[in-house]
């Protein structure tokens, strides 16, 4: 794989994340990435607490459960109807190799 | 060709390890188990859990992942894994968290899976195993943890080769698993096997799954390898992970033939643990061997991270405690009790119990009935287990209450009825559902007058004089020709008073 | 007055009172759309059964029938939130034909109210831009200088209320996407407390950071708006179950001796000169309602913007995952199953969704949890606890939107880092879930609107749209609308 190494690096997350990217794409996108971690890297300058917990978003931690209850599902028509290919019944992909 | 750039202090000349038997080998094997619970409704959605409806019918917004959905977990999911972690003298956690395994697959319709990742809902545990070959030793095997998650659909792939479309089922999507991981301590196939029918009847016994698994509801991945002497110190083969373990065989069958694969594939590469990363085999019933899986590179990075969809589950003390007080006795208890209480020996305690636990209900009640847990124990470990067989029916669907049945037991006990006729009763119950009593009239069954058994006695031996002589002449065993024709004369006589009767009149 | 500089109150209070026909009020602002959209481009999508619904009200209103709060009021919904039946994109071609079969809580909430849906607006691709020029479907125009972007990424119901296309519309926030084009719009916006209103139907972005909230020409439209959608919803389970104080009932409440905070470190040098004075000039005007207006220090939300990056990457990353053309619409053929994602990624999403995934699958990749995700949530928590401390002495926040008045498209295209801190002073509302408004409260010199945020504590976004009323009790930005052939006031 010829490249810098972001470049390199860029190739192997595009696999990891399934998505085709031509060899301009590649270039900006490692350019944008090495940029982009660059600004993240001021992260490093915090000064964390040891006993500080990560805040992962929901404000309230009180426990959010449902009962197991059937619901009606929703019918099989108007669920393929939004698949790129499907025979009615199944949803059909290429084949997988 | 000796494999000069492989060799290493691992990789000793290959005569060392030719020297080496596959008997000195210990196999180290530790299992992850995926039971899917008994709930009506999937892990966080409402659509049913039933198996084998049709296609895609069983789906919704969010189990198919449709853009904006969200996930709401379900309460029964989390009970039954906390009383499952009771059971197998699990930890449970205080609070439990949900995270995303990342990964692409037409059957995933997020592209990841809703997994527990560092705080699964149970923690470390152990089971208690008894190996059938070795009776009495029992093998404490440990859980490292078991988690709860959900299960991805069903790609059916085209086998044709022809390259056609594979199709996609998501019904399954989102039915509620529980992963359970022992450490690496099972030794044996056997062991193997015995643990995961332990589980079975444990996970039975507290209504936790019914672990059919024709239908997929127990799975089985098998991590295995060899620990190998040679000679002062001691090498590990390469860890092989088997997948598509759907049947108890296929573990055992499985886990003995990778065994003896890892030990021929060491004896000609010399390859250790620290040369060759984790491998993942599937197992192939059809030709009775593991095959390499094709897997792709990044296969293995998951970027697991905490699903920001979900709130963590606290889990309060007095609601373990709740779920353990509700939780019934386990197969260990039962047979202790079946052994002390009702004085069966160890191997009839263990068939009783591992019948189930409406069995043993069943047989304790018979037993308490008739007061003679020895005989209950005869009549239902082999007449009620085989009837049941042949009808294809539960205990529960068994056409004869315990009450009933202990009816006709006391009859045989108390001698109204013999062993022979006590069955023809049986089956007549069961045929017509109707009570001992009505059997044995409908049967015409009744007691046999001693007159009535003398002449019948002296017309057989008048009938058989040659096998009169032959009892004589000291075959024992010709006396039971006669007591035969005796009961197609009379049905009621009673066998042991016949042989009695023959035996005094034919020495005299 | 025409409809068009009517207040969302004032259409529905005509509705009830028999002076408005719900049918004449929706064919009012379809016309609207059909005249000045084509140089706005505000909508994806226009409902093509508004008017029979209009109708429908009309005849249960004749009919003597009770009908909902909103009764007949056209709204414009985002496009990355769920209509049943209705297209819904998200702005990316990846669901260009996508027809959700179900509703939005939100969706649900405004039409048993009897809210009207008249359209879907234009959005950056999957809410990840701050400019709605990373919609699919074009960028969206400034209605005040259609050379210029209306902010992102909600920058289609901005625009379109701005241009009174629709009375009111619906947005969603996740790093400033309703108060950013609110603010170069000069319209009034909130972003809810994470948790008030349900996110399910809403197409996830970053789903620890996203809420929808209402985008309004004024801060009591978005207080009726939010009586409507606010709430717990049993499908979400991020959803508060804590009662939403009543935002509509306190709003006449006067700001006597209530404390407002400011935070100096944040006029620094990247904040444009015109919109530092506007937001002093209003600072004043807050003091006259009454208000005591004291330091106070943010010290790690210089972090922000930062921490926003990694975290709202990473789950965005996740969340997208679910587009690889099996399920939802668009597929790109490959020969195999591995080509067909890549080649349907690839073509399917636009260049900054998939520099965003890209970023985020780094950071989640095998031995960087830690280094990023981690350590962006930890710093998210000291990003709260300053928060929580301030609001120990202060009852609100205030300080200006964005650094800068609406910028030219294309100005930052090739600069993602520029764009990206156009949210500076919106992301730390989001990180730290609290509520957030910006209002108008002044232009620039080429008349360009400056917007002012507010913050305030989880739940009480009565406070927060309480002050922005009495604000826009005693000054005239909101009314103020753009000299363009869309102009309201005649």
């Amino acid at each position: 794989m010829a490249g810098t190494p972001e470049q390199t690096t860029v190739n192997q997350v595009a696999k990891l994340a399934r998505i085709h990217l031509n060899e301009q794409q590649i270039e900006s996108s490692a350019e944008k990435l090495a940029q982009i971690l660059g600004y993240i890297g001021q992260l490093d300058e915090v000064e964390l607490p040891e006993d500080v917990t990560p805040f992962f978003g929901a404000i309230e931690s009180v426990n959010a459960i449902r009962d197991d209850q059937l619901q009606a599902s929703v019918p099989r028509k108007e669920i393929l109807d939004n698949a790129p290919d499907s025979d009615g019944e199944f949803y059909l992909v290429p084949p997988v190799f | 060709m000796e494999d000069s750039d492989l060799t290493s202090s691992s990789n000793p000349p290959s005569n060392d390890r030719l020297a080496v038997q596959f008997n000195d080998a210990e196999i180290i094997i530790g299992l992850e188990v995926h039971v899917q619970l008994d709930t009506i409704s999937k892990l966080f959605c409402g659509c049913s859990t039933q198996f084998g409806e049709a296609a895609n019918s069983q789906t919704c917004v969010v189990c198919t992942g449709m853009p904006g959905a969200l996930p709401v977990i379900n309460q029964r999911a989390l009970e039954l894994s906390i009383r499952t972690g009771i059971a197998l003298n699990c930890s449970i956690a205080r609070s439990t968290k949900w995270d995303r395994k990342n990964y692409f697959y037409p059957d995933l319709p997020k592209g990841y899976q809703i997994s527990q990742f560092d705080q699964p809902i149970c923690g470390p545990g152990h089971l208690d195993i008894e190996v059938p070959e070795t009776p009495g030793k029992l093998r404490q095997i440990r859980i490292e943890r078991a988690h709860l998650e959900e299960d991805a659909g069903k790609s059916i792939h085209d086998e044709s080769s022809l390259g056609q479309d594979s199709k996609i089922d998501l019904n399954r999507t989102g039915t509620p698993l529980l992963e359970i991981v022992t450490q690496p301590d099972i030794r044996t196939a056997a062991e193997a096997k015995a643990f995961l029918s332990e589980l079975k009847l444990i996970l039975n016994y507290i209504d936790v799954s019914d672990c059919n698994m024709q239908q997929g509801n127990l799975r089985c991945d098998a991590n295995v390898n060899l620990h190998i002497p040679l000679g002062d110190h001691q090498i590990a083969t390469p860890i092989v992970e088997i997948k598509n373990l759907n049947s108890f065989r296929s573990v055992e069958r499985s886990i003995t033939y990778e065994a003896q694969r890892q030990f021929e594939a060491w004896q000609e590469h010399g390859l250790t643990i620290t040369d060759a990363p984790k491998q993942t085999r599937g197992w192939n019933d059809h030709a009775q061997a593991t095959t390499l899986q094709r897997e792709k590179e990044d296969s293995a990075d998951y970027r697991y991270f905490p699903d920001p969809d979900l709130i963590a589950v606290t889990i309060k003390e007095s609601q373990i405690k709740q779920i353990q007080k509700q939780l019934v006795q386990l197969p260990t208890e039962l047979r202790k009790t079946l052994v002390e209480q009702y004085k069966l020996n160890p191997e009839d305690a263990a068939a009783i119990v591992s019948q189930g636990r409406g069995v043993v209900d069943y047989f304790s009640e018979v037993a308490d009935g008739c007061q003679d847990s020895r005989i209950a124990n005869n009549w239902i470990g082999q007449e009620v287990l085989r009837q049941l067989k042949e009808s294809n029916q539960t205990i529960q669907q068994y056409p004869l209450s315990p009450k009933q049945f202990t009816e006709l037991l006391n009859l045989v006990i108390d001698g109204t009825l013999d062993q022979t006729r006590g069955k023809e009763v049986l089956n007549e119950m069961v045929e017509h559902s109707i009570s001992a009593q009505q059997a044995i009239e409908q049967l015409g069954i009744k007691p046999v007058d001693k007159n009535e058994l003398v002449s019948l006695c002296e017309k057989l031996i008048d009938e058989n004089q040659e096998v009169v002589e032959q009892i004589r002449a000291g075959n024992g065993k010709a006396i039971g020709m006669l007591i035969g024709k005796a009961r197609k004369i009379n049905p009621n006589a009673n066998p042991g008073a016949i042989k009695a009767l023959l035996s005094k009149m034919i020495s005299q | 007055m025409t409809l068009s500089a009517l207040n969302a109150d004032v259409i529905v209070d005509q509705l009830n009172a028999g002076e408005l026909k719900a049918t004449d009020c929706v064919q009012y602002f379809l016309d609207r759309i059909q005249t000045h959209d084509a140089e706005i481009n505000a909508f994806v999508s226009i409902s093509q059964t508004a008017l029979e619904q209009a109708e429908a009200i009309d005849q249960r209103r004749k009919a003597g029938q009770t009908v909902g709060c909103l009764a007949g009021l056209p709204i414009a919904i985002k496009d990355g939130i769920c209509v049943s039946g209705q297209p819904t994109t998200a702005g990316s071609k990846m669901l260009e034909k996508f027809t959700p079969p179900y509703d939005a809580t939100i969706v649900e909430r405004l039409k048993s109210a009897d809210a009207i849906i008249i359209g879907k607006t234009n959005m950056d691709e999957f809410a990840m831009g701050s400019s709605t020029e990373n919609s699919f479907f074009g960028p969206t125009h400034n209605p005040w200088a259609t050379d210029r972007v209306p902010g992102g990424s909600s920058g289609g119901s901005a625009a379109c209320v701005a241009s009174r296309l629709a009375p009111v519309a619906i947005g969603s926030d996740t790093g400033g996407s309703i108060r950013q084009p609110a603010s170069f719009c000069g319209i009034t916006g909130l972003k809810p407390t994470y948790g008030s209103v349900s996110r399910y139907g809403l197409i996830a972005f970053a789903s620890s950071l996203d809420q929808i909230g209402p985008m309004t020409r004024t801060a009591k439209e978005s207080a009726l708006l939010m009586s409507v959608i606010a709430g717990f919803d049993p499908r979400d389970s991020t959803s508060s179950k804590a009662q939403i104080t009543d935002c509509l009932s306190g709003l006449e409440t006067p700001l006597n001796g209530i404390r407002i905070g400011v935070c100096r470190n944040q006029f620094n040098d990247g904040l444009d000169q015109e919109v530092e004075t506007k937001i002093n000039d209003a600072t004043s005007v807050f003091k006259l309602l009454g208000a005591e207006i004291k330091e106070i220090e943010l010290p790690h939300s210089q972090y922000a913007v930062a921490a926003y990056y990694v975290i709202a990457p990473c789950e965005a990353s996740s969340n997208l995952a679910r587009y690889d053309g099996v399920r939802y619409t668009f597929r790109a053929p490959g020969n195999d199953l591995e080509e067909m994602y890549r080649n349907t990624r690839g073509q399917g999403f636009g260049n900054e969704v998939k520099q965003r995934i890209m970023l985020g699958t780094y950071a989640l990749s095998s031995g960087y949890y830690e280094a990023y995700y981690l350590k962006a949530s930890k710093v998210r928590r000291m990003i709260k606890q300053d928060y929580d401390d301030a609001f120990q002495k202060v009852d609100l926040i205030l300080g200006p939107t964005t650094p800068t008045p609406a910028f030219k498209l294309g100005e930052h295209a090739e600069d993602p880092l520029a764009m990206y801190l156009a949210d500076v002073y919106t992301v730390s509302a989001n990180l730290a879930g609290i509520p957030a408004i910006s209002v108008p409260v002044g232009q620039s010199k080429n008349g360009l609107p400056i917007g002012l945020q507010l913050q305030g504590r989880a739940f009480e976004e009565n406070t927060l749209l309480r002050a922005a009323h009495q604000f826009q009790n005693v000054t005239l930005w909101h009314d103020t609308s753009p000299s363009q052939p869309w102009r309201t006031q005649t």
